[in-house]
C-alpha cells in the first residue's frame, strides 16, 4: 500500500481509514476482534451441535435403538413360543403359552413406542408400517391355527407354518431394517459428537496468530514489552482452544467407547434373535417330521453365533464377556445335537421330550439357559453403554456457552489493549 | 518484521481460516446410495410329462406272509427288521388319510394305519416305525434315494410314476374333483373356467387340471392345506383334489363342500423302490390278508365315514 502524504488525524471524514499509525492500529484491532467474534459464534454452533449428538446419542435415538431391538426380539421369541407350544401336542404349556402372550404385549408396546419416536418421513417409517400391517395378521393366523387345535383339526398346523412363514420372511426382516437405521443413526451421533472440531480450531489458530503478528509488530516499533490487553486476548483464544481440544479427547475416547459397547449390543441381540430363530427352526424340524435335512437352518444359525468371526466374537470384540454365553450356547448346541440324534434314529418321542420338557440336559433347558445368559450379556453392555454416553455428555457440559465467552472476553481485551495504544497518540 | 502495524496479514489468516472451516462444516454427510435388490430368478417352468398311456399291474406274492420276525435271509424285510423300524414316507396335512392329531401329536389316517400294518407284519410292533413327511412332489424320489422303506401317502399309481418306483397293488379309489365354499354356486369345472383352482405341486390332479381346455388359472403349493387356507381366505376360487382328502378338508370347515364329477380316477398303492420287488410282494401279500379278512374295509369304514358312499377297498391285479 502506498501511503498518502500524512494528515491529521481525527480529522478525516472517513476514521480509522488514513495511514496513520493509530488508524492502522483500529483497523488491525477491529479485524482481530471481527475474528475472536466470529469464532465465538462458530464455537457457540458447534458446541451446541455436539451436546445435541451426545443428548440424543443417549436419548432419542439410543431409546428408539433399544425400542428397535427389543421388538425384533420379541418378535422371533413370539415364534419360538408358538412354534414350541405346537411340538407338545395338546393344549401348549401355560409357561409357554404366558412366554407368547408377554412377547406380543411387549412387542406392540415397543411397535407404539417406536412409532411415536420416528418423525413423519423417516427412512425407518416404512419399516415400521411393515411390521405395523403384518402384525395383527400374524397375530390372527395363529389364533386360528389354536383354534383348529384345539378341535384336534389338523389344518392348524398349516396356519402355524403359514404365521411362522409370515414372521421369518416379512416382519421380522422389517424389524431388523428398522434397527439397521436407528443403529446407523446412532453411528452418525458418535462422529458428530468426537469428531475433531476443524472449524473452531483453525479460526482460533488464525485469531491467535493474527494476535501474535500484531503484538510483535507493536512491540518491535514502540521497543516496549507486550500490551497487557493483547497478551490477555491471547491466552483467553489460547484457553479456549485448549478448552475444546481437551472435551474433544475425552469425549471423543467415552464415545468410542459407547460406540463399541452399543456394537457389542447389537452382535449380542443379533446372536439372541439367532437363537430364537434356531430354536423356532428345531421346533418346526420336530412338527414337519421332515427328518433331519431342514435342520440346516440350525446349523446355520449356530455357526453365525460361534464360529469365528461370528457374532459372539464380535461382543467381544466390543468389550462384552461372552464366556458364559459361549459356554451356554456349546451345551445348547450339544443338546440339539442329542435331539436330532433321537429323532433320525427313530426315536421321535425321545426328541420331542427333549425339546419341550425341563431335563437339566434336554434342548429346552439348556436353550432357556442360553436365552437367560444372552439377556444378562446384553443388560450388561446397554449399562456400560449408557455410563460412557453420561461421561462424554459430562464432558461437554459448558462446551457451547465456555469457550465462546471466552472469545468474547477476548474480543473485549483487543478493544481495550488497543484503544489504549490509540490513546496514547492523542 | 519491522514496519509498521499492517492489517494485511491478520486479515489473510482469517480468512484462509474462514475458508477451511467452511470447508468442514460442509464436507461431513456425503452418503453412498445403497445398492437395489436384485430382482427374483424367474420361476422355473414345469417340465412337461412325456405321454404314457398304461398302467400296469403290480407283483404276486410268492407263498403266505411270514409271521413276523422270521423274514426271509438277505430279503429288504430282513434288512428293516435288522434295523428296528419301518421307515414310511407319509403326510401330516390330510385329515383322515395321514394327519397329525394335535392333541396328542400322533400321526394318524388310513395311511398311517396301513403303515402300521406293515410294520406289524415285519417286526411284530405296530409303533415300530419312523414317519417320515414328505412334500408330494418328493415322494418318488424319498425311494429313489432310500430315504424311506414305503410311501404310504395317497400315492396314486400312474404310469410315468412305474416308471421311477414300484407300487404295491391298489388299496383305495381315488377319485379327483373339487371343493369350493358353499353358496358360491360353483357344481362343475367348466364353471371355473380362466379361474384360480388350487392343488399340490407335482400331483397328478396338477397334471389333470393343467390338461383341461378351460385356461385355468392353476396355483400349486408342497401340499394341500395351503391350498385350504388360500381357499378360506379367499386367495382361490377352488381346490381339486382326491376326494377322500376334499373330504378331508370339508370335514374341518363346514362352509365348504365338495361338488363335480368325477375329473380323474385312479388308485393308490404303497410305493417302493424298484429294485426292493421283495418288499412288494410282501406288501401285496399283506393287502391280500387285509382284504380277505376285511379288515381294509374296516379300516375304509373308520376313517371315511365322512363320505357317502364309503370308498370300497380297491381289487389287486397283477402283472405276472
Amino acid at each position: 500500500m502506498v501511503a498518502p502524504p500524512t494528515s491529521e488525524p481525527g480529522r478525516r471524514r472517513v476514521p480509522w481509514s488514513g495511514p496513520s499509525t493509530p488508524d492502522r492500529l483500529r483497523r488491525v484491532g477491529a479485524v482481530i476482534v471481527v475474528g475472536c467474534l466470529v469464532t465465538a459464534v462458530v464455537s457457540l454452533v458447534s458446541g451446541v451441535a455436539r451436546t445435541d449428538a451426545v443428548s440424543e446419542c443417549g436419548g432419542r435415538v439410543a431409546a428408539i435403538t433399544a425400542d428397535a431391538a427389543e421388538l425384533y426380539r420379541t418378535l422371533a421369541d413370539a415364534d419360538a413360543s408358538a412354534t414350541t407350544g405346537y411340538v407338545s401336542g395338546g393344549i401348549e404349556p401355560a409357561a409357554v403359552r404366558a412366554r407368547y402372550d408377554d412377547d406380543i404385549d411387549r412387542a406392540s408396546a415397543g411397535l407404539v413406542s417406536a412409532a411415536g419416536r420416528i418423525p413423519g418421513g423417516d427412512a425407518a417409517a416404512a419399516s415400521v408400517a411393515t411390521v405395523a400391517a403384518r402384525f395383527p395378521v400374524y397375530t390372527g393366523l395363529i389364533e386360528t391355527a389354536r383354534t383348529y387345535n384345539r378341535q384336534g383339526l389338523p389344518l392348524g398346523q398349516s396356519y402355524l407354518t403359514s404365521a411362522s412363514a409370515l414372521m421369518r420372511t416379512t416382519i421380522l426382516p422389517a424389524a431388523a431394517e428398522l434397527r439397521r437405521i436407528e443403529t446407523a443413526a446412532l453411528a452418525q451421533d458418535y462422529v458428530r459428537g468426537g469428531a475433531f472440531p476443524f472449524g473452531v480450531v483453525l479460526l482460533g489458530v488464525a485469531v491467535l496468530a493474527g494476535l501474535v503478528d500484531l503484538g510483535l509488530r507493536e512491540s518491535r516499533r514502540t521497543h516496549r514489552v507486550l500490551s497487557p490487553g493483547l497478551a490477555v486476548a491471547a491466552v483467553l483464544v489460547a484457553a479456549s482452544l485448549v478448552w475444546w481440544v481437551a472435551v474433544t479427547a475425552v469425549a471423543g475416547s467415552a464415545l468410542s467407547d459407547a460406540e463399541a459397547r452399543s456394537n457389542a449390543t447389537t452382535a449380542l441381540d443379533d446372536a439372541r434373535t439367532a437363537v430364537l430363530q434356531a430354536r423356532s427352526n428345531e421346533s418346526l424340524v420336530l412338527v414337519a417330521r421332515g427328518g433331519g435335512a431342514a435342520d440346516a437352518q440350525f446349523v446355520a444359525q449356530l455357526d453365525r453365533i460361534l464360529g469365528a468371526g461370528g457374532l459372539l466374537d464380535s461382543a467381544a470384540a466390543g468389550g462384552a464377556d461372552v464366556s458364559a454365553v459361549r459356554s451356554a450356547a456349546q451345551a445348547w448346541q450339544g443338546a440339539h445335537r442329542e435331539v436330532r440324534r433321537r429323532d433320525d434314529g427313530g426315536d421321535y418321542a425321545g426328541a420331542v421330550a427333549s425339546v419341550v420338557e425341563n431335563d437339566p440336559d434336554g434342548s429346552n433347558a439348556t436353550f432357556l439357559k442360553l436365552d437367560a445368559a444372552l439377556g444378562t450379556a446384553v443388560d450388561a453392555q446397554r449399562a456400560a453403554f449408557t455410563a460412557a454416553i453420561g461421561r462424554a455428555g459430562g464432558a461437554q457440559t459448558l462446551l457451547a456457552a465456555g469457550p465462546a465467552a471466552l472469545l468474547v472476553l477476548a474480543a473485549a481485551a483487543v478493544v481495550a489493549g488497543v484503544g489504549r495504544r490509540v490513546g496514547e497518540y492523542r | 518484521m519491522t514496519g509498521p502495524v499492517e492489517v494485511r496479514r491478520p486479515a489473510v489468516y482469517l480468512a484462509v481460516a474462514a475458508v477451511l472451516a467452511l470447508g468442514t462444516l460442509l464436507l461431513p454427510g456425503a452418503g453412498g446410495p445403497s445398492t437395489p435388490a436384485a430382482p427374483p430368478p424367474p420361476a422355473a417352468a414345469a417340465p412337461a410329462a412325456p405321454a404314457c398311456t398304461r398302467v400296469v399291474g403290480s407283483l404276486r406274492p410268492q407263498g403266505p406272509l411270514p409271521p413276523p420276525g422270521a423274514m426271509p435271509a438277505g430279503s429288504t424285510m430282513a434288512a428293516i427288521a435288522a434295523r428296528g423300524r419301518l421307515i414310511a414316507g407319509v403326510d401330516q396335512g390330510k385329515y383322515r388319510v395321514g394327519y397329525r392329531d394335535p392333541q396328542t401329536g400322533q400321526l394318524q389316517g388310513a395311511d398311517i394305519d396301513l403303515a402300521r400294518q406293515i410294520a406289524a407284519a415285519v417286526l411284530g410292533d405296530p409303533n415300530k416305525v419312523q414317519f417320515v413327511v414328505l412334500d408330494i412332489a418328493d415322494r418318488a424320489q424319498a425311494l429313489i434315494d432310500e430315504r424311506v422303506d414305503v410311501v404310504v401317502n395317497s400315492f396314486t399309481i400312474t404310469c410315468q410314476r412305474q416308471t421311477q418306483v414300484e407300487f404295491s397293488t391298489p388299496y383305495l379309489a381315488a377319485l379327483q374333483r373339487m371343493l369350493v365354499p358353499k353358496g358360491s354356486g360353483v357344481t362343475e369345472v367348466e364353471q371355473l373356467a380362466g379361474r384360480r383352482v388350487c392343488t399340490s405341486r407335482g400331483s397328478t390332479t396338477e397334471t389333470v387340471l393343467r390338461g383341461l381346455p378351460l385356461r385355468l388359472d392353476v396355483v400349486t403349493y408342497p401340499g394341500i392345506p395351503d391350498c385350504m387356507l388360500d381357499l378360506q381366505r379367499g386367495r382361490v376360487d377352488a381346490v381339486s383334489s382326491d376326494e377322500v382328502i376334499l373330504a378331508g378338508l370339508a370335514a374341518q370347515d363346514p362352509q365348504t363342500e365338495v361338488v363335480g364329477r368325477t375329473l380323474s380316477g385312479a388308485f393308490y398303492g404303497v410305493g417302493v423302490n424298484k429294485g426292493q420287488t421283495d418288499l412288494v410282494r410282501f406288501v401285496n401279500a399283506l393287502l391280500e390278508r387285509s382284504r380277505a379278512d376285511g379288515s381294509l374295509a374296516a379300516a375304509d369304514r373308520r376313517w371315511f365315514v365322512i363320505l357317502d358312499p364309503v370308498p370300497q377297498p380297491a381289487a389287486a391285479s397283477y402283472r405276472d
